[in-house]
């Protein structure tokens, strides 16, 4: 009889600590899958670069865009090397006087014409930061000259906030100020439409208007500066 | 007793399968999405990753052209004294417009994002923006820098400075990222002083301090500017 329940009492301890044991087992079996699981899918994400897709179709708009320009500037010089490879130095004076007009035309050394827009832009407390990003948009979106109330402005010509007023290459320039870009239109249409709707939202400003034109004249040029400290 | 057990047992076994279902859909619900997300960011981040690989082998491509010309016009210069006129001219019109090396005296400038979550309202201001480098770009020439370079991407008359949050394209890319270094050859003196004044760049001033960006300047008495490597093609504008 004593034997019966000492006999029993084993095989019901193995029986009630076996069930939490599986309970235990299961739990740490579902734990861990989940764990791996979960780590599994945070690696995935970690090992991504840490940008969000408006960035990262930024990124392909932009590259695009550039790649084309490169091309058409690959094969510009490409066609440049064929010609001074077949044609002496009568082919060579061509193309460094087609250079030589290139380069004055974009360091802004000589009148200039083409299509582009011309804005408007009348405010009160508008600062030269206020029309370096004018300028600057203007530029990334396609403008090949410029002009502010008849200034030429190209990269590299100051543009300074003063105790009298903003600046361009020392010359006071206040507002309202004409800005006049040259280059492709569609493109500089759509900058400008985004531009003149957001200074339309500015309290300082009065009025902000661009319209296209056929074919506008730059007389305006940049003085040269000869270099002082740097050595090419 | 013997009835209630496998009733029981089936009322268990009938909300375990409903919690299963329950957090099967969750599960799905929460990783699926991502997934997806994961799956298109990874297509755009090829497509980016194969823009940049074009993009740096027609700078390369570019630079060789440019050498290749180079070379054949000296060639042509050696034999005639009006193309060694015109090679002089376009020499000089090449150094002002960024198209080959500069080196002199100037400053360094090495601008770092804030470290992640510095601005807490996740208007992500500890970033550097391309208007940052721009603003730093224009302080430098106004103040006597005759040749700019933005990590390496040299700066020409037709510069243009674009980008999004943390991200700076200066013309045709490919983007950049902090810390973003700017070199500039000129006055040195006239650059330190413009770049030590508080009042200069007011915007980086104040995220400086409430943000943590660093704006690191050091003069020295030879820095070196690389040559433009990208396109300066300008077919809307003539001369009149």
């Amino acid at each position: 009889m004593s034997a019966r329940p000492s006999s029993r009492r084993p095989r019901q301890r193995s029986r009630s600590s076996a069930g939490p044991m599986a309970v235990w087992l299961i739990a740490l079996l579902v734990a861990l899958i989940a764990t791996v699981q979960l780590r599994s899918q945070a690696e995935v994400e970690r090992s991504l670069v840490q940008a969000d897709p408006a960035t990262l179709a930024f990124s392909i708009d932009q590259l695009s865009r550039s790649n084309d320009a490169l091309e058409a500037q690959i094969s510009d010089l490409a066609q440049r090397k064929s010609k001074l490879q077949s044609g002496g130095s009568t082919a060579a004076d061509q193309a460094l006087q087609t250079e030589l007009d290139q380069l004055r035309i974009l360091e802004g050394l000589v009148p200039v014409h083409g299509p582009g827009v011309v804005l408007v832009i009348d405010a009160s407390g508008l600062t030269a930061l206020d029309l370096q990003d004018a300028l600057n948009n203007l530029a990334a979106g396609g403008a090949e000259a410029m002009a502010v109330n008849d200034q030429r402005v190209v990269a590299g010509v100051p543009i300074v906030q003063t105790a009298g007023g903003v600046t361009v290459g020392g010359t006071l320039t206040p507002a309202p100020w004409t800005i006049v870009a040259i280059g492709d239109t569609n493109r500089l249409a759509e900058t400008s439409d985004a531009m003149t709707q957001q200074l339309r939202g500015d309290r300082r400003v009065r009025q902000a208007t661009y319209r296209v034109e056929s074919d506008i004249v730059i007389r305006a040029v940049v003085t040269e500066r000869p270099f002082v400290y740097g050595v090419p | 007793m013997g009835r209630t057990q496998p009733l029981s047992t089936a009322l268990v076994a009938l909300v375990a399968l409903a919690v299963g279902f329950l957090l099967a859909g969750q599960v799905k619900a929460q990783l699926l999405t991502p997934s997806n997300q994961v799956g298109r960011n990874q297509a755009l981040i090829r497509s980016v990753q194969d823009l940049e690989r074009t993009n740096q082998a027609d700078r390369a491509n570019i630079q060789t052209l440019r050498a290749q010309i180079d070379a054949l016009e000296a060639q042509a210069a050696s034999q005639s004294q009006t193309t060694q006129g015109l090679q002089n001219q376009v020499a000089d019109l090449r150094a002002h417009a960024g198209l080959t090396p500069l080196h002199g005296p100037g400053v360094e400038v090495v601008l770092t994002s804030g470290p992640p979550g510095s601005d807490p309202s996740g208007q992500s201001r500890n970033l550097i923006t391309y208007q940052d480098v721009q603003d730093l770009v224009n302080l430098l020439f106004a103040s006597g820098a005759e040749g700019v370079a933005v990590s390496g991407r040299r700066i020409t008359p037709l510069s243009a400075f674009t980008g999004s949050e943390g991200e700076v394209i200066v013309d045709q890319g490919p983007p950049l990222f902090s810390p973003i270094r700017i070199v500039a050859v000129g006055d040195r003196n006239g650059m330190e002083a413009a770049l030590g004044d508080p009042n200069s760049l007011p915007s980086l001033g104040i995220r400086e301090i409430q943000f943590q960006l660093t704006l690191r300047v050091r003069g020295a008495p030879d820095e070196t500017l690389p040559a433009f490597d990208g396109s300066l093609e300008a077919p809307h504008v003539g001369k009149a």
